[in-house]
């Protein structure tokens, strides 16, 4: 027992310059930032869920699960529904969205769940651009608005109306980045956790060698399942945020070049499977990827997937983490060497 | 007792375009043993490519046919050394570069050719058939779909190079140990798969309106009927392409065209669920 204080002690120091990180980057729009660039920084945020949503589960088993876009779009619309034909209040429905995306999400995914291969990863692609193609078409786009989506009014709208009209905007921008830091830190503290526990290097050893894992007693099939879920609920988590902060919810949320590139871009360049490296891709490419918006225009979308591809190609382990691991290397070299010679 | 010879008539008639497309694409996956999911983007690049040469440059319609088939052959064979021959070892990274590869063609679309339909001329004059009048492009497509089937079926029981990628796509070892270079025999199966699509391109088009994102619809239908016949069987992919026409035009008329983009998840659920490896595919 009286070695436990110590050890924590340790703990909270190592992490003290995460947290200060955190920390400063929470109190961004107290220190002044307002207006666009807040607006990026919520969306990178509620995207960080996304990424680690897809870093978590397929970089580590290596199933590819590109149908995200797939949960996270059901989400946006269970809350759109909700809140449209119910009159639940976007607070309170997030919760139940979440629910039913992740519900929707398992059942359809649990038959290519069960076979290994190509279908799992198809499979899922096959699911948003149906999604996308089933909202906008008769009969169901006469319920759920086509093209032009479900409208209601954003998180804490209802609060923002008792304020002064000026004061409206700031509130609802700088309330929404906090409630997203806070989700992002959540959902990335639940990332680590998970993905360095012994439950993370099962799904490891399943990215390596499913048939070995299971020969060596893992139950695969239930580390999957598990996994998936616990994957599928942070994007539908991500699903149902941004669309209670950014309505009306269309059918753009299941358009896999919005909801899926930029965080399997993020995951790849960062290095697949190693949670760190993702965190920091993700708001790498989302703010330079609204900065190019004034040098390229459209173009910019190409631009990423062409970055993709090189990235698939040239650097399939990544580039952020593994950089970051030489840079801690060659400095605790330098420190060590320094005090041996 | 109408919608029912609708449903039978129409249903033949999508059912070979949707074979002799998932033929195509069976093609490169039996080989490499990984679907190339831009081939549904070169399903509309080439629609794109005669409406461009033919309706804006005043190029020769025949010629600019021709022209957009070469091209498209190109195409294809670009994406198999671009975005397949380097990451056969990692199948997880074929999913990404195919993908990012549709849709960087896509966008391109999107931004050049805009969101209007195209369509490209069509054979005039229609036929009845049944007590159902039908367009005569259709007769055209169906007898076009039924050479290309046969054509394809003597290039892979025929010819050295056919019978290589049957011999590839059964076993990559097996065949490197007889002398056979797997990865030319790879061009072989884009270059090839690059036309089908291409072909029933030019053959839909002036059936049914292209847009950017017009090629994930019959992409997944070719997937859908691959899983559906098993890979690289052709008389599967020939009934399995025939059970899907018809379930998807019954659809089509019972519950509506919006509806009816759930039949390949449908199917495909059915199958993953009953028969993993197809209903004319071997256990592994």
């Amino acid at each position: 027992m009286a070695f436990a204080k110590p050890a924590r002690l340790k703990k909270v120091k190592r992490l003290l310059p995460a947290l200060v990180a955190v920390a400063v980057y929470a109190a961004l729009p107290a220190l002044g930032l307002r207006g666009y660039w807040l607006d990026v920084l919520t969306r990178a945020n509620i995207f960080l869920l996304i990424t680690l949503s897809l870093d978590l589960y397929s970089g580590t088993t290596l199933y590819l699960n590109l149908g995200i876009p797939f949960t996270v779009g059901t989400a946006a619309y269970a809350l759109a529904i909700l809140n449209g034909f119910y009159g639940v209040p976007v607070e309170y429905g997030i919760l139940p969205a979440v629910l039913v995306s992740v519900a929707l999400s398992f059942a359809i995914f649990l038959p290519s769940l069960r076979v290994r291969g190509a279908y799992f990863s198809i499979l899922s692609l096959l699911l948003p651009i149906i999604a996308a193609g089933l909202v906008t078409s008769q009969p169901i786009s006469l319920y759920l608005g086509g093209e032009g989506g479900i409208s209601f009014s954003p998180l804490l709208f209802s609060y923002a109306r008792t304020l002064p009209l000026r004061e409206r905007v700031p509130f609802l921008q700088s309330s929404h980045f906090y409630i997203s830091v806070a989700a992002a830190a959540l959902a990335l503290a639940i990332a680590y956790k998970v993905a360095y526990s012994d439950f993370g290097f099962m799904m490891r050893s399943i990215g390596q060698d499913e048939l070995l894992a299971e020969a060596s007693g893992i139950d695969t099939l239930r580390v999957k399942l598990l996994g998936f879920i616990v994957s599928s609920s942070l994007a539908a988590f991500a699903g149902a945020l941004y669309a209670a902060m950014r309505p009306p919810v269309t059918s753009e949320v299941f358009i896999p070049a919005n909801t899926l590139v930029p965080p399997l871009t993020a995951m790849i360049l960062g290095g697949m499977g190693t949670i760190l490296g993702p965190v920091a891709a993700n708001y790498l490419t989302l703010i330079v990827y609204e900065a190019l918006w004034d040098v390229l225009g459209r173009w910019r979308s190409v631009l990423y997937m062409a970055l993709l591809i090189l990235l698939v190609l040239l650097k399939p382990q990544g580039v952020i983490y593994h950089s970051y691991l030489k840079m801690k290397r060659s400095i605790l070299f330098r420190i060590s060497g320094a005090r041996g010679g | 007792m109408e919608e029912l010879r609708y449903v039978l008539v129409f249903g033949l008639f999508h059912s070979v375009t949707y074979m002799v497309f998932s033929l195509g694409f069976s093609l490169v996956f039996g080989v490499a043993r990984l679907p190339n999911l831009s081939y549904g983007a070169l399903y509309v690049l080439t629609g794109y490519l005669v409406y461009v040469l033919a309706n804006q440059l005043g190029v020769p319609f025949y010629a600019a046919v021709s022209a957009s088939l070469l091209a498209t052959a190109a195409v294809s064979l670009a994406v198999g050394e671009i975005a397949i021959r380097p990451v056969l070892r990692f199948p997880v990274s074929v999913f990404v570069t195919t993908m990012a590869i549709a849709y960087i063609l896509e966008e391109f679309f999107r931004m050049q050719m805009g969101l209007k339909p195209v369509t490209l001329p069509y054979y005039p004059g229609t036929t009845t058939l049944f007590g159902i009048p039908v367009s005569n492009h259709w007769l055209l497509v169906t007898g076009v779909c039924l050479l290309m089937l046969l054509a394809l079926l003597a290039f892979l029981f025929k010819t050295n190079t056919g019978k290589a990628v049957r011999a590839v796509a059964e076993s990559w070892e097996e065949s490197m140990r007889l002398g056979i270079n797997p990865l030319r025999v790879l061009r072989a199966a884009l270059l090839v798969s690059g036309l089908y699509a291409a072909l029933t391109s030019i053959l839909l088009t002036p059936l049914k309106a292209l847009t950017p994102s017009a090629g994930w619809v019959p992409l997944f239908a070719a997937f859908a009927i691959v899983v559906m016949g098993g890979l690289g069987n052709v008389l599967g992919t020939v009934v399995a392409s025939l059970a899907y026409g018809f379930a998807e035009q019954l659809v089509v008329y019972t519950l509506g065209g919006g509806i009816a983009r759930v039949v390949p998840l449908v199917l495909i659920v059915l199958v993953l669920v009953l028969r993993p490896h197809g209903f004319f595919g071997r256990g592994e």
